[in-house]
């Protein structure tokens, strides 16, 4: 073999086996569905104040924690009351907040190790396997979305779905597991069984998803896009 | 001179290779043992297989005897950060074997390591109704 033709064929080898695994991490997310772009939107006026179905839904179906401290509790979705003083009316409003799967994740940009990532249909979600518990993502989520697991949860109400040990950051993952099966998340179903039907989960790039069509039909706005980062759960009412 | 010169060099070479052969003696056990004969099992003494071996299990047990971490790891990437669900799960293991204790532990302590899954992924040590041996 002559030098140039081993050194061609040498590179087209590194070249092959370098990318034969990234081409397949990329074909399998696409298959995943790289043209769906989940949303959430919350329609504040049909959400009463004193309901918590949601909040109660989301433990019951993640495993999240509650140790009856404030300082260690955690809540993927919580609700949140507050007082619009700068308007005449002075109303209050109680609106749910959970991860805003933004589009540019400030958690994910500051991630040490790349736990927190980013995935092709728009969720943000924590690999946990991997987090090594920094807390950047805690100080860099606009919306204290990220909760960070001080001690072990003793309690497992859902064995199906894995919880997290002592350690690791976490945050609502918009049931990933659920939307892979083709289900709407728990605070969704649990929101529609209460009667109530505030929480829509849909394609954000479908136009003629029912998510869609709310945020072409009403006047949405998001909490603090002011920040650039792009958050996908749009309030309708705030 | 020259069967000095021949003495000389068995001796050196016996210098080098004696204690080689001390230090690879255990590999060599090893790769006999889990290797090259067949009839040497140390895994059934104390691993409970399955009724029915292999029968719907995702790979073949001896890729999986050796192999099931790196299958898991990789499955678990391809899970969380991508997306894609396929047949292969942690708690699809459990409905053939119920038991972790009588699974996961006994060849995990054997060769002293411990795995961290069941921290977080729902495993029983043991299944319904048996005792629970071991506490991880």
């Amino acid at each position: 073999m002559k030098r140039r033709e081993f050194l061609r064929k040498g590179g087209w080898f590194l070249v092959g086996t370098g990318c034969g695994r990234g081409l397949l991490m990329v074909a399998a997310a696409s298959a995943a569905g790289a043209d769906t772009r989940w949303g959430m939107v919350i329609d504040l006026t049909r959400c009463p104040a004193d309901c918590r179905a949601c909040v109660q839904a989301c433990r019951q179906e993640n495993n999240v924690a509650l140790h009856g401290d404030t300082r260690h509790d955690i809540h993927w979705i919580r609700k949140v009351t507050i007082r619009k003083k700068h308007q005449p009316d002075g109303r209050e409003v109680s609106l749910p907040v959970l991860c805003n799967h933004c589009d540019h994740p400030p958690c994910a940009q500051v991630c040490p190790v790349k736990a927190t990532t980013q995935r092709p249909d728009g969720i943000v979600i924590v690999d946990h396997h991997r987090c090594i518990g920094c807390r950047y993502c805690l100080i860099a989520c606009p919306y204290n979305a990220r909760f960070f697991n001080y001690r072990e949860n003793e309690d497992w109400p859902n064995p199906e779905y894995p919880k997290r040990s002592h350690g690791v950051a976490e945050s609502c993952h918009l049931c990933a597991h659920r939307l892979d099966q083709g289900l709407q998340p728990a605070c969704v179903d649990a929101c529609r069984q209460a009667g109530a039907g505030a929480l829509v989960v849909g394609n954000l790039n479908d136009p003629e998803s029912e998510i869609s069509r709310l945020i072409a039909g009403n006047p949405v706005q998001r909490i603090r896009p002011d920040l650039g980062t792009e958050p996908k759960v749009h309030y309708i009412g705030l | 001179m020259s069967s000095r010169r021949i003495l000389g060099v068995g001796r050196n070479a016996a210098v080098a290779v004696i204690p080689l052969l001390i230090i690879l003696a255990p590999l060599g056990h090893a790769i006999y043992v889990e290797v090259l004969a067949d009839d040497v099992d140390d895994a059934q003494a104390f691993l409970e297989l399955p009724a029915e071996p292999n029968d719907g299990c995702v790979r073949e047990t001896t890729y999986m005897r050796f192999h099931h971490w790196e299958l898991l790891r990789e499955v678990r990437d391809e899970v969380v950060r991508g997306g894609v669900r396929k047949e292969i799960s942690l708690t699809r293991c459990r409905e053939c074997h119920p038991s972790r204790e009588k699974f996961c532990n006994r060849c995990h302590q054997a060769v002293s390591l411990e795995p961290d899954c069941f921290g977080c992924h729902y495993y029983p040590a043991a299944a319904a109704g048996q005792r629970e041996v071991t506490s991880r």
